[in-house]
């Protein structure tokens, strides 16, 4: 379970150009649910986001994760956290260009050692789960939307996270692959996993597998 | 352990893929850091090589050498004042010396024609130099020994270099014009080993005799001196007394010799300059590109990097591998380059400022000193600064956050 | 093969070839022993002074014995017309006792 406690965001601090992006927000996710940040944009979505998956830290308030408080923890402590806990799945694909499919999914995994020929096994996996293990060789420059956007959820599930982050995933996808999107999300669901996902694409939200809707609206939780 | 081992393969991995992603930058980049690296180490294997070989060979240099200096130009050494030397307390021997230039103006080269000293007569035993017969082929073995009775008046014995250069061996004739404009004809008595050609090149060995008809030397004149001493410890003492007896004479010390070579090929020298202020511009360059920060394409991968789960401490350690990937590389490549370009090819990078105006020039193999310091020393001077200007920039991918990755909007 | 290992087979190739350098070298150092000795002996014999490296003028050829008032030894980064003379410096005694 994840708690937020007063947390609050403000980018430039002390600058002219000051303006904080969340404000005082409170908030449970629940685990083992599918939860749907839901805002225009400029309404904090990515940043509340990017706090609670420990990318970036509050300018004020607690975060806690299973009860445990992380907010002051050390970069290498809330890496390793992320590393462990939190699957990322971006708007954009964010692949590493020039290198294989194979490796931009192993990419996750490389500061933890794991043997080679192990990690290969569990990335063919899961190419495999989402179809896409004839491009394991390919450059991602040869993917097509789709494709690379399974690559990064590939990518994402390599180190085995029980909580999974979704910014904006259907943004570049069509009708189509926003369905097989969520398909994937529902299968996540089902494994027991944590999904949080913003969106403002009533596809996500209004999706039957969905368990709760956060509305945001200038840094602030509505209702 | 393994677990830390496993991991530095996947940065380095990582790393050589994204290296390989630019390969024309990254392999010119390569190629110019091989080529610093190959004329640094070139340098530094052929100047250690020749100052260690002068100082092996020239231990044998006479002792004490004392000129005559007029209106500070060399002047001929009046044969009287050897008494005077002699008289000098400590000093064993003194040996009168007959050398000098004369310019080929056929080849346009200049020899030194040198009279062997008078004592080489009289201890046979001493002598091991050989001469090669030029019937026998360059390389015949030894048919007889250098000594006084070969060098006939009217005979001259050469150096290979002028050998070559002249095209002429043993029994040929070769003329000279002297000081009053007679020709004069001299049959080549025989040749000296190609071996020697590091210090023997252009010497032509000529009896006294003929020296002083050649160049209209009188018999009260010689061209300098060697003093030998009978307590090394003594020789800058009786230096000393020799230029307080004759205060128009200049003694010049072997120790001086030996520190002449250790000094040649400093760095301070002008062509040396050149060499390394290139170098070092060339790496001031590379480092001022590297330190000058990351490229959007950088900063972005290492967003993403750091997305999924790397560590600022992963970034640096990539970094550093880059940095040393490439330069291990250099420093391999170019090691071994320079290694077989001096050794093997006789430094031919080198040849055209080494010959610099003279037509006559050595034909030598460099005997190959080569120790584990001069390779440290490369390896601190190459490696090391490249891989930590690579670093140093990274403390501003520190600054890049995580979650950057997930405000980048289109590709 | 991975690039860590192409990588570390070209440091092993590359150390194995120094060190085979490296071997040559005291092997050569030795073989050429002899000629030193030719050379050192020559050296003896004639009473040389000087290393035949340069031959284009008097004070590149016998720089030990060079005059203390020719041209290149007026300053030690003087860029003499002679490219010798950049490699050399003036005999020590005028560095040691101006």
């Amino acid at each position: 379970m994840i708690e937020l406690v007063n947390v609050k965001k403000v980018f430039n601090a002390g600058n002219p150009s000051e303006f904080s992006a969340l404000n005082s927000v409170n908030l449970r996710i629940a685990e083992n649910q599918v939860t749907v940040l839901k805002g225009p944009s400029g309404s904090g979505k990515t940043t509340l986001l990017s706090i609670v998956g420990c990318m970036s830290r509050p300018s004020a308030g607690r975060v806690k994760l299973q009860g445990r408080e992380i907010t002051s923890l050390p970069e290498r402590f809330l890496t390793d956290i992320r590393r462990k806990t939190f699957g990322f799945i971006f708007q954009q694909p964010n692949l590493i260009k020039g290198i294989s499919v194979l490796d931009n999914v192993m990419l996750p995994a490389y500061p933890l050692g794991e043997k080679r020929s192990h990690l290969k096994i569990k990335a063919m996996n899961g190419l495999s789960e989402l179809n896409i293990a004839n491009k394991a060789a390919s450059k991602v420059e040869w993917l097509s939307g789709g494709e690379a956007q399974r690559a990064s959820i590939v990518r994402a599930l390599i180190n085995d996270p029980h909580i999974i982050i979704a910014d904006e995933p259907t943004a570049h996808l069509d009708t189509k692959l926003s369905y097989r999107f969520m398909e994937i999300i529902e299968k996540f669901k089902a494994e027991g996993k944590t999904v949080i996902i913003t969106s403002h694409d009533p596809l996500v939200y209004e999706s039957s597998m969905v368990d709760r809707v956060v509305n945001l609206r200038d840094g602030q939780i509505e209702g | 352990m393994r677990n830390w081992i496993e991991k530095q393969r996947y940065i380095i991995d990582f790393t050589i893929s994204s290296l390989l992603r630019r390969k024309v930058k990254n392999f010119g980049l390569l190629a110019l850091y091989t080529l610093i690296v190959f004329i640094l180490a070139s340098t530094m294997f052929f100047t250690y090589a020749i100052k260690k070989e002068a100082s092996l060979i020239l231990k044998g240099a006479p002792e004490i050498v004392v000129q005559k200096i007029v209106a500070g130009r060399h002047d001929l050494f009046p044969a009287s004042y050897i008494e005077t030397i002699k008289s000098i307390r400590g000093v064993a021997s003194v040996e009168s010396r007959l050398w000098g230039y004369y310019y080929d103006s056929l080849v346009s080269a200049n020899y030194t024609l040198l009279t062997p000293p008078s004592s080489d007569a009289a201890k046979p035993s001493a002598k091991t130099t050989v001469v090669e017969s030029e019937s026998g082929g360059q390389s015949a073995r030894p048919l007889y020994e250098l000594n006084g009775a070969v060098l006939e008046p009217g005979t001259l014995i050469i150096g290979n270099g002028v050998a070559r250069l002249r095209n002429i061996g043993k029994d040929d004739y070769m003329p000279f014009r002297a000081f009053d404009g007679k020709v004069m004809n001299f049959r080549i008595a025989g040749v000296l080993s190609s071996q020697s050609e590091l210090v023997s090149s252009d010497l032509m060995l000529i009896t006294g005799e003929d020296f002083r008809k050649l160049f209209g030397i009188d018999q009260s004149h010689v061209t300098d001196l060697t003093v030998a001493v009978n307590n090394p410890s003594e020789v800058e003492m009786v230096a000393s007394k020799i230029k307080k007896h004759l205060p128009d004479a200049r003694p010049i010390i072997r120790d001086e010799i030996l520190r002449t070579y250790d000094s040649i090929f400093n760095w301070r020298g002008g062509m040396m300059i050149v060499i390394f202020s290139a170098a070092v511009l060339a790496f001031v360059i590379f480092a001022w590109d590297k330190a000058s920060g990351l490229s959007a394409g950088e900063r972005r991968e290492i967003g993403i990097l750091k997305a999924v789960g790397w560590e600022t401490s992963d970034v640096i350690q990539m970094k550093f591998w880059e940095g040393a990937v490439v330069s291990l590389t250099a420093f391999f490549s170019g090691v071994i380059l320079a290694y077989v370009h001096v050794f093997f090819t006789g430094s031919i990078v080198f040849e055209p400022a080494l010959k610099g105006w003279s037509s006559l020039y050595p034909n030598f193999e460099l005997t190959p000193f080569v120790n584990l310091e001069q390779l440290t020393t490369l390896f601190f001077l190459t490696v090391v600064p490249y891989t930590v200007a690579t670093i140093v920039p990274i403390w501003r991918a520190a600054t890049i956050d995580p979650d950057s990755a997930m405000r980048f909007t289109g590709e | 093969m991975r690039n860590s290992s192409l990588f570390f087979l070209y440091l092993s190739t590359g150390v194995f070839f120094l060190g085979l350098l490296l071997m040559h070298a005291s092997f050569s150092a030795k073989a050429q022993q002899e000629s030193l000795e030719e050379k050192s002996a020559l050296v003896k014999a004639l009473q040389l002074t000087d290393l035949c490296l340069f031959t284009e003028a008097r004070y590149t050829r016998h720089l030990s014995q060079a005059d203390l008032n020719t041209a290149f030894q007026d300053h030690p980064l003087s860029l003499e017309h002679f490219p010798s003379g950049s490699f050399t410096q003036p005999p020590e005694r005028i560095i040691d006792r101006p």
